[in-house]
């Protein structure tokens, strides 16, 4: 796989919470705003690039037996350092954030990436599919706090959108509206991805026929 | 017994991770121990302007503990003219609520605010947002008002869909009116009699 492909694949195709739907603790947990989205993405994004990082630095050097212990203590550090720097430096978001920060240790889809990725590939490779895998997670965070904000507040990154007479569903700021919110994302996710795939079928059946064209002019010729 | 030569790898290999871990970790905590403490006494300080009336000192640096409370007084040109400290109200709907209460010398609320909670964003964090409430305790003594929210017979408001927060608030806040009522010639003996007490330093009393 090729960079692109690399990247592709973990931002999109193989997106850990729209297509693997792991992670769906801190997803469900902190996305009552945009902000709050964004910010608990970000910290994983950078969990996620150290972990891989080091873990592709010492790939063939750890025993088979002991890799998964060893994963968890690599990425249990980087989460630490995490969120020791957002304690000093983003206070306030540190408080938000809460338990969640730490429970970035138990996010499978971490050791996921270090198991089934950075584990087997070249550093540059894993630094890139940490960056996807990371953006993707980001993405998809900011989307459900944003859609969750929206609705349940009328407010985005905390600024009135719809005026002071929107009355406010406060079932989406609440845990049924997360799930409601997400099976919303999902179908379109899904709505996009299947025009995607008929478009790219379209392509390849007229390239198909283009060539079968081409073929028959030929003999015909 | 011998350990085998892949038993001695994988210790050497675990050895080798958590030792590199911890090396890290060690450096993080030196890089951002002083700014972790100066945030966390800069939120003090925002919650503590909030709470406390004009003054002319550092509350912070001249704290002094009574009874395990950490108390902050604000002078204004040496009169004691408030103090805050913080309350915890374990009741709350998920989790504690802190809340940080300002007290005038004689008894009675200046502000509260909280300071860190858990409570269900757009019903519970009303505690928080719903300024109007939050006022509703300026100027209340012990004696002046029913320290309960009106669902339980008191002059409190609870809010929509959420009376659990606000109750856990007005019983924590009630429980320091108490607590002052209770340890007040203690708390403003110690705060008149050595103003440059350090925390922690003894126990209450004259």
């Amino acid at each position: 796989m090729n960079k692109q492909e690399v990247f592709a694949d973990g931002f999109w195709k193989n997106n850990t919470i729209f297509v693997q739907l792991l992670g769906m603790c801190p997803l469900l947990g902190v996305t009552t705003s945009a902000e709050n989205g964004f910010w608990m993405g970000a910290a994983t994004l950078l969990v996620l690039l150290g972990s891989n990082l080091v873990v592709s630095l010492v790939r063939g050097v750890i025993p088979k037996n002991v890799r998964i212990p060893a994963y968890i203590t690599i990425i249990a550090a980087f989460v630490t350092v995490v969120g020791m720097l957002m304690n000093a430096w983003m206070h306030d978001m540190y408080l938000i954030l809460g338990l969640f920060i730490p429970l970035i240790v138990v996010n499978c889809a971490i050791l996921g990436r270090a198991e089934a990725f950075a584990s087997k590939n070249s550093v540059s490779d894993a630094v890139v599919d940490a960056l996807a895998v990371g953006l993707g997670f980001t993405f998809a965070l900011l989307l459900l706090g944003g859609v969750r904000e929206l609705l349940g507040q009328g407010e985005l990154f905390g600024f009135p959108v719809f005026g002071e007479s929107y009355p406010n569903v406060l079932m989406f700021i609440l845990p049924p509206g997360a799930f409601i919110a997400l099976g919303f994302i999902l179908a379109g996710v899904n709505l996009v991805n299947r025009q995607l795939k008929l478009r790219a079928d379209a392509a390849k059946a007229k390239a198909v026929n283009a060539d079968a064209a081409a073929t028959v002019a030929v003999e015909a010729g | 017994m011998k350990l085998e030569r892949e038993q001695l790898q994988m210790v050497l290999a675990l050895f080798v991770v958590a030792a590199i871990a911890a090396i890290l970790l060690g450096l993080t905590d030196i890089v951002t121990r002083e700014p972790i403490a100066a945030a966390r006494k800069e939120a003090l300080h925002r919650a503590l302007q909030q709470v406390l009336p004009a003054h002319t000192n550092d509350p912070q640096a001249e704290a002094v503990d009574v009874d395990g409370k950490v108390i902050y007084p604000a002078r204004d040109h040496g009169k004691l003219a408030g103090m805050a400290w913080e309350v915890i109200a374990p009741d709350g709907y998920s989790g504690s609520i802190r809340i940080l209460v300002g007290v005038h010398p004689d008894g009675h609320v200046l502000a509260i605010r909280v300071t860190d909670h858990k409570e269900t964003p757009g019903l519970g964090d009303g505690i928080v947002r719903n300024q109007a409430w939050v006022d509703s305790f300026r100027g209340r003594g012990l004696d002046d008002v029913r320290w309960k929210v009106k669902k339980d017979g008191g002059d409190f408001d609870q809010f929509t869909g959420a009376t659990i927060s606000p109750r856990a608030v007005v019983k924590a806040v009630k429980g320091a009116l108490e607590f002052y009522r209770a340890k007040q010639t203690a708390i403003v003996g110690r705060l008149n009699g050595n103003s440059e007490s350090v925390p922690g330093s003894a126990g209450g009393g004259e």
